[in-house]
């Protein structure tokens, strides 16, 4: 399995000349299988270069299916929706899958809502030319999605909960724990624990310094700090710090990634925009 | 009069190595009079530096904001919820939009800080929010500012601004398709459809009526999203190409134009060519084109 981000920053997308090593794109990152199942987790600005991508292959033909995970419905998390190309061609097959956001209100209204007539011309999820489906699921259980097996749990954020995945195929498993925060930071919640155990790749939310985090409590979001604890407790293999701030500078990320590698055995790299890479 | 560009881009932001220099976010301008008094024109993804700029300026005082919005497409609002001036107390932010679509204006714009799509709804913001409906052809007065909105040719509905201040005036005219081929209605258009008598006369009155608003302004930020090859592919859009805009701007006798709303696939090589092309086609015609870029100022007027 491989992996690539496509979008890593967190809330909002930066652009300009500090943003450039790591990118400025909001949340999307893509799995690919060996034998070329692909899988999408987020439609932040990020998902628009991974359209440019898809639009040159199968998916311009209109012969393209692809399944979409959704954390949740934070704009940072769908905002490349509207201009996610694929869904402009008849003929291919996106399935979004997602937890519904609050209780009475179902994932599917929430993205109509995205595209209502006033916030964008496309005036609704039926003038998609492709065929979209859109499924809610309660997170705690496994996803059908071909080529991978997925596991789900909702953890906290905030106001709010998101999904968190386990991703597994070809004998690798990537977590996928972002947009978090845990009660507390040195007792990650058990079920993070159990979706992180023994994956190849974690990939955490890190979008606080720690100055920010000790600001922010019950904003939802966690330091560096607290993806190192669930990887060593969880013996994941490889910490992807994920969701940087927008506030966080080139620069200033290789400082955290200087810093929180001295702290753990666990090699931890921040996920940046850029190649495909083995899991 | 000064004017200032926070994002340039239109449809959404698009950060990385191609738009360094002209700049990757979207929508948002501000105008600022000799004695300091501004209004900011769409509340775009621009608008987060904008408000980190304002909120050093206002040093934890509260202070009143003037949003003017052309419409509430997402990339004309989605700075918004990241102005940091709304979050000091005692800030006042009076909004002003064209009511596009069923819902009450304070529910669109609040409905895009609803729980599902953002951590803070409006209402917990600290600063508190005025929503004023604008209609084109009533003039309002902001401060120091005379306010003249125009009725735009854009889905759903859009509204450009003439803005008169300091004894000069600056237009922003975005988002618009251009007045021939497509009338932009309150439904959704999957191509161009066929133009009815009543829609001929609609398109030439909507024209005719920003050329009469565009007389005598000394700067016009035009919509110029498209190429002339992109708009014949997408003229159903909602968006102009920049020879379009100077066609309109050498009617009203308008003798410098901005281009604006750049599509967000032209790199920053591509940019440099549309710069070059047109601002020899401009001076051809004794039109000065500027093609805005991030951080862009420009003094209006001779003062
Ligand atoms: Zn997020
Ligand atoms: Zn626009
Ligand atoms: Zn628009």
């Amino acid at each position: 399995m491989k992996i690539r981000f496509w979008g890593v920053r967190g809330s909002f997308a930066m652009s300009g000349r500090d943003f450039l090593r790591y990118g400025g794109n909001t949340c999307s990152v893509e799995l690919l299988a060996n034998d070329g199942h692909r899988l999408l987790v987020d439609l932040g600005t990020g998902a628009t270069e991974f359209a440019k991508h898809l639009m040159g292959a199968e998916f311009g033909k209109g012969q393209g299916k692809l399944p979409i995970l959704l954390t949740h419905t934070h704009l940072d998390h769908i905002q490349g929706l509207p201009f996610f190309t694929p869904f402009f061609i008849k003929g291919n097959e996106i399935r979004i899958m997602g937890a519904d956001p609050i209780s009475g209100l179902s994932l599917e209204a929430t993205l109509q809502n995205q595209l209502a007539p006033h916030y964008s011309p496309l005036n609704g999820l039926e003038n998609l030319a492709a065929g979209v489906t859109i499924s809610s699921f309660v997170p705690g259980g496994t996803l059908n999605v071909p080529g991978f097996t997925v596991q789900t749990a909702a953890v906290p954020h905030g106001s709010m909960w998101t999904t968190a995945f386990r991703i597994s195929a070809d004998g690798k498993t990537v977590t996928f724990l972002s947009d978090v925060e845990y009660p507390s930071l040195d007792e990650p919640l058990p079920q993070a624990l159990a979706l992180a155990q023994d994956a190849d790749l974690l990939i955490h939310d890190a979008m606080h310094s720690d100055l920010d985090y000790e600001m922010r409590r019950g904003w939802g979001h966690s330091p560096a700090r607290a993806g190192v604890i669930v990887a060593e407790r969880a013996h994941a293999k490889r910490l992807a710090l994920f969701h940087h701030s927008p506030d966080a500078t080139d620069d200033m990320i290789d400082e955290v990634v200087v810093r929180t590698s001295g702290e753990t055995n666990v090699p931890v790299f921040a996920a940046a925009e850029g190649a495909y890479l083995d899991v | 009069m000064q004017i200032t560009f926070w994002g340039v881009r239109g449809s959404y932001p698009v950060p990385g190595a191609a738009t360094v220099r002209y700049g990757g976010q979207t929508s948002c301008v501000e105008v600022r009079t000799a004695a300091g008094e501004c209004v900011i024109v769409d509340a775009g993804t621009g608008m987060r530096q904008l408000g980190n700029k304002l909120a050093r300026e206002a040093n934890g005082q509260p202070s009143q904001y003037h949003v003017l919005l052309s419409h509430v497409h997402w990339d004309h609002i989605q700075g918004l919820p990241f102005f940091s001036p709304a979050y000091i107390p005692g800030t006042r932010i009076s909004v002003y939009a064209l009511l596009t679509a069923a819902d009450e204006l304070n529910q669109v714009i609040g409905g895009i800080t609803r729980h599902e799509f953002f951590p803070m709804p409006l209402e917990a913001v600290p600063a508190a929010f005025d929503f004023h409906q604008v209609e084109p052809g009533v003039d309002f007065v902001v401060g120091g500012f005379h306010i003249t909105p125009i009725a735009l040719n854009h889905p759903f509905g859009s509204v450009g601004y003439r803005i008169d201040a300091d004894g000069s005036s600056v237009a922003y005219v975005a988002d618009t398709a251009p007045f021939d081929k497509v009338l932009h209605k309150q439904h959704f258009l999957a191509g161009p459809e066929p133009l009815s008598a009543d829609d001929q006369v609609a398109l030439t009155a909507m024209r005719d009526a920003l050329v009469a608003r565009l007389r005598g302004v000394d700067t016009v930020i035009y919509d110029t999203h498209f190429l002339p090859d992109e708009y014949e592919r997408f003229p159903h859009y909602g968006h102009s190409t920049p020879d379009q805009a100077l066609v309109i701007c050498q009617e009203a006798g308008v003798r410098r134009l901005v281009l604006y709303h750049h599509a967000p696939g032209h790199s920053d090589e591509q940019m440099d060519q549309v710069a070059a092309t047109y601002l020899a086609k401009g001076a051809a015609i004794g039109i000065e084109v500027l093609t805005s870029f991030e951080g862009m100022s420009l003094p209006i007027g001779a003062g």
